[in-house]
């Protein structure tokens, strides 16, 4: 449980240290932070759920609402918390055991890990999918109870 | 009436250029363009968008059409240029700008300073280990992704500086990563090889290509979508053939 905790955290400091080398502006650092805790949190109460692959499926497209809703709050493009957010999901891992296995000449194990790791990706552009196909008067009308907090950040962004 | 015809023009090609720089969708470039465009009674604009050049032109009132061509070279991520022209169309369509004004201050967003070398080297650390820890690896596995993470971005930033291509810069920063990597584990720094490449490899994964392909090809712009996943998918095979180079060589020559 513990060690949940602090994967989960470890995930939201690791979003916020890519957020900055991708030159988000500092403003949205907190939000992208928790979306990418978000992700990896789903992610790990999924998987002793369900398969992998349903649960990197359920992880992404959290992300992806959260992206849309905290982009429809605070009145900028998506892409900003989305980047930033499925960093802690993209398959890192798998790729580097692919890549191992190659040089070890592990070729069986190779094209399992590697077949994986594709299947992986390939459920992660499903659930993007999904995740850009709501309609987005849903998103408005969830962040519609904060729209006067959200014109206010707005006008403070612009004086900045 | 005909200077501020060109000037509108002008402003348009900027914001579609700034944002394509800045590694944005091509809808939301198109849509931008499209906005402004709108806002100052631009008639009749038409763009074509790549993810690697802009076609744009006009039909205008009285004085012939103006067209405008710009290759723009597949570039890095700047968020930070794509909320401020984001911002800056919002404030345009609700009639705060010039036209004049409006092309100044898309000037001074082209110049935005990125972040000091410093900061990113570091991010780059902290991200590094703190994946790291996410894969599952100890504390100290991720003290010595950490360090991979900054010499990584150190060779990045101040070694390299664009004077290798993309692929030579990934191959050499895949290879690199795992030298550290298997240094700090001969140092008796971690216990796990695999957890420390991986988290160390994090910050060349091209989730920003990946993410941005995949939008792209969901608004249905297939050519800029498939250029950006073919990006995606190059910068991976190069990382992993960087990351095979030096496990070979280490386990042919030392490891046995």
């Amino acid at each position: 449980m513990l060690r949940l905790i602090c994967e989960v955290l470890a995930a939201g400091i690791g979003t916020v240290a890519f957020a900055l080398i991708f030159h988000v502006p500092s403003a949205y650092y907190w939000r992208c932070g928790v979306t990418g805790s978000a992700g990896w949190l789903v992610y790990s109460l999924c998987l002793p759920m369900f398969h992998a692959l349903p649960a990197m499926f359920a992880a992404t497209f959290a992300v992806v609402c959260i992206s849309r809703f905290s982009a429809v709050q605070m009145r900028c493009p998506a892409t900003i918390f989305l980047i930033a957010g499925i960093f802690p999901l993209v398959p890192g891992l798998g790729i580097y055991r692919t890549a191992y296995a190659l040089v070890t000449n592990d070729t069986s194990s190779a094209g399992d890990i590697g077949l994986t790791t594709l299947k992986t990706a390939i459920f992660m552009v499903l659930a993007i999918l999904l995740g850009l196909e709501l309609p987005s008067g849903l998103f408005r009308k969830l962040a519609n109870a904060d729209t006067d907090s959200a014109k206010i950040t707005t006008n403070k962004t612009k004086n900045r | 009436m005909e200077k501020d015809e060109k000037l509108v023009f002008e402003t348009v090609a900027l914001a579609g250029e700034v944002l394509l720089t800045s590694g944005a969708e091509i809808f939301r470039v198109v849509d931008t363009m499209n906005r402004i465009a709108a806002a100052y009674q631009c008639q009749n604009l038409d763009t074509f968008i790549l993810s690697n050049g802009i076609l744009i032109s006009t039909s205008g009132k009285e004085h012939g059409s103006q067209a405008k061509i710009r290759h723009i070279p597949l570039g890095g991520s700047r968020l930070d240029r794509i909320d401020a022209v984001n911002q800056l169309s919002r404030e345009i369509g609700l009639g705060m700008h010039s036209p004049q004004q409006a092309y100044e201050r898309l000037k001074q967003i082209q110049k935005m300073p990125s972040r000091p070398a410093w900061q990113q080297v570091i991010a780059s650390g902290v991200g590094s280990g703190a994946f790291c820890y996410v894969f599952g690896g100890g504390m100290w596995d991720a003290v010595a992704a950490f360090v991979a993470g900054l010499v990584l971005y150190l060779y990045f930033l101040y070694l390299v500086k664009g004077r290798l291509s993309k692929i030579a810069m990934n191959i050499s920063g895949g290879a690199l990563v795992t030298v550290v990597a298997l240094l700090m584990l001969n140092l008796g720094i971690g216990s796990n090889l695999e957890m420390v490449s991986a988290g160390a490899v994090v910050p060349l994964l091209p989730g920003v290509a990946f993410t941005n392909g995949i939008r792209d090809i969901a608004d249905e712009d297939y050519i800029s979508g498939s250029v950006r996943l073919l990006d995606a998918m190059l910068v991976v095979a190069c990382l992993a053939l960087g990351v095979c180079l030096t496990s070979f060589t280490y386990n042919y020559w030392i490891g046995g």
